[in-house]
């Protein structure tokens, strides 16, 4: 049997290809992941040993330290005349020169002494005082900041200056755009401490004790055993999501079994005749069925020996590549841990062996005779069974109730559950459902030709086959779909929650006269679509001081994104909490507005809403106060501005000006930015399961080509043109294609709403149903046109094939 | 190592032809150059007054469907289809309308063929006699000149044989239609008006409506080697 095996193995190298490529693929995909958790493992790790030089030892907790235990620290070190430095962060807004950072920049705490500073000073020297800093390289270079200049860092009353003194190289763990030392990272709001680093002068054990006495909560421990442990927690959180890339890596294996399932079983038929002769020269069952499994299990070991090698040449080219994407210290060495490796090929070697498996079976019950009857089409021509067709029912509609009750219950695992089961139910249900669609589809697109009309005979004519081919792309196109929907109608109430959060885009204020002339500068600065000046009154008021108080008409505020936000109530004042956070005494329920003697008593309304330094009442209550007049100007943007451009341009108006930008359009960005972020990610790991699926597409009608050599010749005799076979088999990639991504997109949206109902509208809880029209037609085009890529090749091979050939008996 | 070398055959119209020899004597290489399914090598193939060698693939797969129709031994109608399906096929690649002039002919033809009660079935619901009767119509519903037949009765019962022979020389006289066959067997090619007797690539007789004497006398020397 050795003989027939190699042989067979040589002559069908080419039909195995594509279940070659598709196990190729999950497996690599499996050690890629690996490749690049353990880089940016690597990577963490060693940022996080740099970020605690030259201390004895570390006083913190698990998530930080709190303020009680840092002063005792500190009171500690002072007392035994040690050193010790606090390592902290805070997120704040940062200006150069009256031109805004950004209103969330990092900044982290340096050390003054400098072997306990963690930065590498590559330009200028290391901050001593407290008003000195070091800022990222990187992010100077970004910024336009440079060494010398002073930056501005927060707002208000509580406003820090520093100077830029030198640039440090970027780091990975901790890592900020500007570093100051903790006395000016305390003063910030938002500012939390990380630990303390202590180094002793002394006995440590001794010291350690003391510490230990002094801390409430905080734990004091060697330097070494808290960066053990913060590595730790760093590689949980790659862990995670290694793990979520696994999913992907499952759903690969999945669409990979279908492919080689596909493949077996095509390839069987066609050499039915082959093992029938086998068996008449005397091979025993069990001899045929060991060669063929032995075939499978060649495959198996060659695809997953090639996936693994490929995944790490991938892996060191990926890591090499997001190196010099993103800076040396993102990610670090690539490694490989020995149980993913394995892993990987085990789960291919076992996927290619069990998607053989029932194909193989088939082969057991080839009779010997079969070789002796004239050659006839191989077709396997198959029908759900009943079994089946009651199994998926059953599925469908345990998998529905499940949603149903996710959605009454808000229940994101029973969601998943629901979700998993009743696609599990569809793809059961697949063999009638396909056929059905197609046989619709191509009733519709038939009318175009004799072409289309075969295609779809084709297509209909083996209901397994053509579920099994459309189940890979419907795994893909259901998931891709879904995370549009869901993130669309997120989307869409994201932007209502930030159209009330964030009502102006551009916002300058002052406690001044605006001019006209001021305002005709803003309307004429790039992507302004209108500006308009807001009237008010420069009043006192308890617990803020002198604040603008503004009464938006009703045409102001109508060209706000939300006029509700900015609308106050008779005899109420409207507080954003930007502005109530500055109060260190805290607003009062009421609170009195004083202009030059004349004075009102309001209610104080707090707000999350944003508009800069200004409170809002109603024009009546600021009538009482004296004559409003323009005190602010309201930008909004043109759609798409860049908001780092408006807002740099209005800065510069501002500062001219003596006014006070905000800009709430680079909030608003940020969050876009998120979420854009969120779907490419998951689009780009589903595109490696759609990939697989256009293999599976192009292996079935490639096969299908092989398979049906001779009914080709015998259309081609009939009269068919080679161009007209071409467009019979491209409509076959097309239809099959074109059903999967129908039914894929109607099965995602369900589930993108279902989730939305589930998850989003417990956070917002009107969060609208989007269907995403654009972006789903967009899925179903690349589908379609994948299918029809995938037929390219195959229906060339076919236009090949001379009428006369295969006609007569072999 | 040519197939055929020297062939030099006018085939008359309106007439019921088999061309006969042994296994390996090019029957089937010649019936598929007549028909345009493959190009000779050298030399002309003139059918209906068209040098078929002139055109291109195209043309000539056009010419097939318009002027030629096919009857083969084994694998003859697209498993997929059902009967009537098949049937059309030709005129539908033609892009003709299925109207009522096309099936009128349709129900002549099935009428005369006896096929009307199985014509929503699939090939593999008919007989091997009922498939082949199937391939007959549909190589008469069109305007076919010439219909090839190879090795019609290959796969057939003596019965079935009998019948789908007489169909095809009913066509002959009733339709006035050409028919072309390739045979090896010496029943089927006493159906036809004259027979051309073919051995090692070249033709060895023409006979025009041989006796069966005649025939055997023909084929002697190498019916023994043949099977």
């Amino acid at each position: 049997m050795r003989t027939v095996l190699l042989a067979s193995l040589r002559t069908h190298t080419r039909r195995y290809v594509a279940a070659f490529l598709a196990v190729t693929i999950a497996v690599g995909f499996v050690v890629v992941t690996n490749a690049l958790a353990t880089a940016t493992k690597n990577g963490l790790s060693a940022g996080v040993r740099d970020a605690y030089p030259n201390a004895d030892l570390v006083v913190g907790e698990r998530y930080g330290i709190d303020d009680r235990d840092l002063a005792r620290t500190l009171d500690v070190a002072r007392e035994h005349d040690d050193r010790a430095t606090v390592v902290g962060t805070a997120l704040t807004r940062a200006a150069v020169d009256g031109r805004v950072l950004g209103s969330d920049v990092a900044v982290a705490t340096v050390a003054t002494q400098d072997d306990l500073r963690r930065q590498q000073v590559v330009a200028g020297r290391a901050p001593r005082s407290d008003r000195e800093a070091l800022a990222d390289r990187n992010a100077a270079k970004a910024n336009g900041v440079r060494v010398g200049d002073t930056v501005v860092l927060g707002d208000g009353p509580r406003a820090q200056r520093v100077r830029v003194v030198g640039l440090a190289r970027s780091v990975s763990y901790l890592g900020a755009n500007l570093y100051v030392p903790w006395s000016t990272v305390s003063m910030l709001p938002g500012a939390t401490a990380d630990s303390v680093l202590y180094d002793v002068r002394g006995s440590v054990d001794e010291r350690r004790q003391q510490l230990d006495r002094a801390v409430g909560s905080a734990e004091v421990r060697s330097r070494d055993a808290y960066v053990d442990d913060r590595v730790t927690m760093v590689n949980q959180g790659v862990d995670v999501i290694s793990y979520l890339l696994l999913l992907f890596a499952a759903i690969a294996g999945f669409v990979s079994v279908l492919v080689i399932a596909n493949t077996f079983t095509i390839l069987f038929a066609q050499r039915t005749r082959d093992l029938a002769l086998l068996r008449c020269v005397g091979a025993t069952r069990g001899q045929v069925l060991r060669s063929v499994r032995v075939e499978s299990l060649v495959l198996a070991l060659v695809a997953a020996t090639i996936g693994v090698l490929g995944g790490a040449l991938a892996g060191y080219g990926l890591a090499a590549v997001v190196r010099l994407l993103a800076g040396s210290q993102r990610i670090g060495a690539v490694g490989f841990s020995p149980v993913w490796l394995v892993g990987a090929f085990v789960g291919g070697v076992v996927v290619t062996l069990v998607a053989a498996w029932l194909p193989t079976r088939a082969v057991v019950r080839v009779s010997p005779l079969a070789a002796l009857r004239p050659a006839e089409t191989p077709s396997v021509r198959t029908r759900a069974g009943r079994v089946r067709t009651a199994l998926g029912l059953l599925t469908l509609a345990g998998g529905s109730a499940a949603l149903a009750g996710a959605v009454a219950g808000n229940s994101l695992p029973v969601l998943l559950l629901g979700g998993m089961t009743s696609f599990v139910g569809v793809l059961l249900l697949g063999p009638l459902v396909v056929p059905a669609l197609l046989r619709a589809l191509g009733r519709v697109v038939g009318r175009t030709g004799p072409a289309v009309r075969i295609a779809t005979a084709n297509t209909v004519r083996n209901p397994r086959r053509s579920a099994a081919t459309t189940a890979s792309l419907l795994v893909g196109v259901t998931l891709a779909t879904a995370v549009l929907t869901g993130m669309a109608s997120a989307r869409g109430a994201i932007g209502d929650e930030m159209d009330g959060e964030h009502p102006v885009d551009v916002s300058l204020t002052g406690d001044r006269p605006v001019t006209g002339a001021v305002l005709e500068r803003v309307e004429r600065t790039r992507d302004v679509r209108s500006a308009r000046t807001v009237d008010g009154v420069v009043a006192r008021v308890d617990g803020l001081g002198r604040v603008p108080v503004l009464t938006p008409d009703r045409a102001d505020r109508a060209a706000t994104r939300d006029a509700g936000a900015v609308t106050a109530a008779r005899g109420e004042v409207l507080v954003p909490t930007s502005v109530a956070t500055r109060s260190t005494t805290g607003v009062p329920d009421r609170v009195r507005l004083v202009v030059d003697g004349r004075s009102t008593t309001v209610r104080t309304k707090l707000v999350g809403a944003d508009w800069g330094e200004a409170l809002v009442v109603t024009p009546a209550t600021a009538r009482d106060l004296g004559t409003a007049r323009p005190l602010a100007i309201w930008v909004s943007a043109r759609d798409g501005a860049d908001p780092d451009a408006l807002g740099g341009d209005l800065g510069a108006v501002a500062r001219d000006t003596g006014l006070d930008p905000t800009n709430a359009l680079k909030d608003r960005a940020w969050v876009d930015l998120q979420l854009d972020v969120l779907v490419w990610a998951v689009l780009g790991l589903l595109g490696v399961g759609i990939a697989i699926a256009l293999v599976g597409i192009a292996n079935t009608v490639g096969l299908s080509v092989l398979e049906r050599g001779r009914e080709h010749a015998l259309l081609r005799a009939l009269g068919l043109t080679r161009r007209q076979l071409r467009r019979v088999l491209a409509a076959e990639g097309l239809l099959l294609a074109l059903v999967a991504a129908l039914l894929g997109t109607t099965l995602g949206t369900t589930y993108g709403w279902l989730g939305t109902l589930t998850v989003v509208r417990t956070a917002v809880p009107d969060a609208p149903l989007v269907v995403p029209w654009g972006e789903l037609a967009a899925v179903v085009l690349v589908a379609a046109l994948a299918g029809l890529v995938a037929c390219v090749l195959p229906a060339r091979r076919a236009a090949r094939v001379a009428p006369a050939q295969g006609l007569t008996l072999d | 190592m040519h197939a055929l070398a020297g062939v030099d055959l006018d085939l008359a119209p309106g007439r019921f032809t088999a061309i006969m020899g042994p296994s390996g004597s090019g029957k089937s290489t010649l019936m598929h150059c007549l028909a345009g399914l493959d190009r000779p090598s050298d030399g002309s193939v003139v059918v209906a007054g068209v040098e078929l060698a002139r055109l291109g693939d195209d043309q000539l797969t056009r010419f097939r469907r318009d002027r030629l129709g096919f009857v083969f031994q084994a694998f003859n109608l697209l498993p997929m289809l059902t009967a009537r399906q098949n049937i059309v096929l030709p005129l539908e690649l033609a892009g003709r309308r299925v109207d009522a002039d096309v099936r009128r002919r349709v129900d002549q033809v099935v009428e005369v063929l006896g096929l009307a009660d199985r014509l929503d079935h699939r090939p593999g619901e008919l007989s091997g006699g009922q498939q082949q009767r199937v391939a007959i119509a549909r190589a008469l519903v069109g305007d076919a000149d010439i219909v090839f037949a190879d090795e019609p009765t290959g796969n057939l019962d003596s019965t079935a044989s009998a019948e789908v022979l007489s169909y095809l020389r009913r066509s002959v006289r009733e339709l006035g239609r050409t028919v072309v066959m390739v045979t090896h067997e010496l029943d089927a090619a006493a159906y036809a008006d004259d027979v051309v007797v073919l051995a090692d690539g070249r033709v060895r007789t023409h006979l025009q409506a041989p006796s069966s004497a005649e025939l055997v006398a023909a084929l002697a020397p190498t019916t023994g080697a043949a099977r």
